[in-house]
C-alpha cells in the first residue's frame, strides 16, 4: 500500500502565514487533478522528503488531509531554493489509478563498459526518460546494461525494451549513452595561451561607433 | 581565452549584480557541478585558469562543460591618467555571475575525482562556491 503523508488544511494564504509554516518545518503545497477543485495544504518537509526518497519520485502516496480526506496523489512538481537546498513548495497531482500519466524516470547503468576500461569516456546524454503508464506500473528506474559497449558504441532509446505496462515517449533515435574515444590532451601549457589575448572581436556596426 | 566573435558595441554599461541567478542553477549536462554562492564578474582568464586546473587534474578522463561565457567587455583607464576624457578602453571580457549559477560541470569521472578537480578550479575563482550533484529532492547530496 502506498505510503501515507499527513497534510493539514491551509486556508490562510497570506504570505506571513506561509512564512510561518516554512519556519515550523512545513511546506506549502497544492493538490489538483483533472476535473477536481484544487486544495491548498501544508505537509511536513522532512516527512515528504523521506517518503519520496524511500518510495521514489513517481510513487503514488496517500495524502491524508487532517483525517477527513484521503487522496491518491503523485508529487507532480516542486520548487526548491537552489542555494539553501530547501523545499519551498510542492504540487501534488490527484491521480486516477486507471488513467495513464506521463512521467520522467531516471536512467541508471549496470556494469562498467568495456570501452571505459580501454580508456574511453562514458558520455551520458539522457539522464531521464519520458514514460507513459498507469500510476501502478511506473518503473522506479530504467536499468541499462552497458558492460558490452566498446569505444564508439552508443545506445539509443530505440534499443531499450519497454517493460510490461509502460512505453517510452522519447524519439527512438535519441542517444542515451555513448562511449567516446580517449580525449587528446587539450590543456595548453602555461604561456601557450597568451597569443590571442589582445585580439578584439569584430564590431558589427564599427562605422557608426567611430563617428560618435 | 573565451570571448565573443562579434559584438555590436565595443563598450557596455557596468550594470548591477542584484538578485540571484535566473537560470542555469541546476546541473544539466554532467553529473557534478560547481555552483557560485556569490555574485561577481568572472574574467575569461579566471575561467581559463579554472578549466586548466580541472582538466589537468582529471588527466584525459571525463568531460568538462563551462556553463558561463564572458560576453561583457570590461574597460580600464591607463595608469596615471586623470579622471574624465571619456570611458577607458576594453581590457578584457567578463561573465556576470549571480548566486546560484552553475559555473562548471563534470561527467565521466567518479565523485572523488570530480570533487577534487572542482575544488582546484574553485581556487582560481573570485567567488565562494559549492560542489553540487545532479538534482535530488531535498538536496541532501548537495553539500559544500
Amino acid at each position: 500500500m502506498a505510503a501515507t503523508i499527513q497534510a493539514k488544511d491551509r486556508s490562510d494564504l497570506r504570505r506571513s502565514q506561509t512564512r510561518r509554516l516554512r519556519k515550523d518545518g512545513y511546506i506549502p503545497a497544492v493538490v489538483y487533478g483533472k476535473g477536481k477543485e484544487p486544495v491548498t495544504v501544508a505537509v511536513e518537509g522532512v516527512e515528504l522528503i523521506k517518503n519520496v526518497r524511500d518510495e521514489g519520485r513517481n510513487a503514488v502516496f496517500s495524502l491524508d488531509i487532517e483525517g477527513k480526506n484521503q487522496l491518491n496523489v503523485m508529487l507532480y512538481d516542486y520548487q526548491s531554493d537552489q542555494i539553501k537546498d530547501e523545499l519551498i513548495h510542492a504540487d501534488f497531482y490527484q491521480v486516477d489509478m486507471s488513467t495513464e500519466v506521463d512521467v520522467e524516470v531516471d536512467i541508471n547503468f549496470e556494469g562498467e563498459a568495456q570501452g571505459v576500461k580501454d580508456g574511453g569516456v562514458k558520455q551520458q546524454t539522457l539522464h531521464t526518460i519520458h514514460v507513459r503508464s498507469t500510476p501502478n506500473n511506473i518503473p522506479d528506474e530504467i536499468k541499462i546494461d552497458i558492460s558490452e559497449l566498446t569505444i564508439g558504441d552508443s545506445i539509443t532509446v530505440g534499443d531499450l525494451t519497454s517493460g510490461n505496462g509502460y512505453e517510452f515517449l522519447d524519439e527512438p533515435d535519441t542517444t542515451v549513452i555513448t562511449i567516446l574515444p580517449p580525449q587528446s590532451a587539450d590543456v595548453p601549457e602555461e604561456g601557450e595561451e597568451g597569443g590571442d589575448e589582445e585580439a578584439e572581436p569584430e564590431v558589427i556596426n564599427e562605422k557608426s561607433e567611430d563617428e560618435e | 581565452m573565451l570571448m565573443p566573435k562579434r559584438v555590436k558595441y565595443r563598450r557596455q554599461h557596468r550594470g548591477s549584480l542584484k538578485g540571484r541567478a535566473k537560470g542555469g542553477t541546476q546541473v544539466s549536462h554532467g553529473e557534478f557541478g560547481l555552483q557560485a554562492l556569490e555574485g561577481e564578474w568572472i574574467t575569461s582568464r579566471q575561467i581559463e585558469a579554472a578549466r586548466i586546473a580541472m582538466t589537468r587534474y582529471m588527466k584525459r578522463g571525463g568531460k568538462v562543460w563551462i556553463k558561463i561565457f564572458p560576453d561583457k567587455p570590461k574597460t580600464a583607464k591607463p595608469l596615471e591618467v586623470r579622471m574624465g576624457s571619456g570611458k577607458g578602453s576594453p581590457e578584457g571580457w567578463v561573465a556576470v555571475v549571480k548566486p546560484g549559477k552553475i559555473l562548471f560541470e563534470i561527467a565521466g569521472v567518479n565523485e572523488e575525482v570530480a570533487r577534487e578537480a572542482l575544488r582546484l578550479a574553485s581556487h582560481k575563482l573570485p567567488v565562494k562556491t559549492k560542489f553540487v550533484k545532479r538534482e535530488e529532492i531535498g538536496g541532501d547530496s548537495n553539500e559544500s
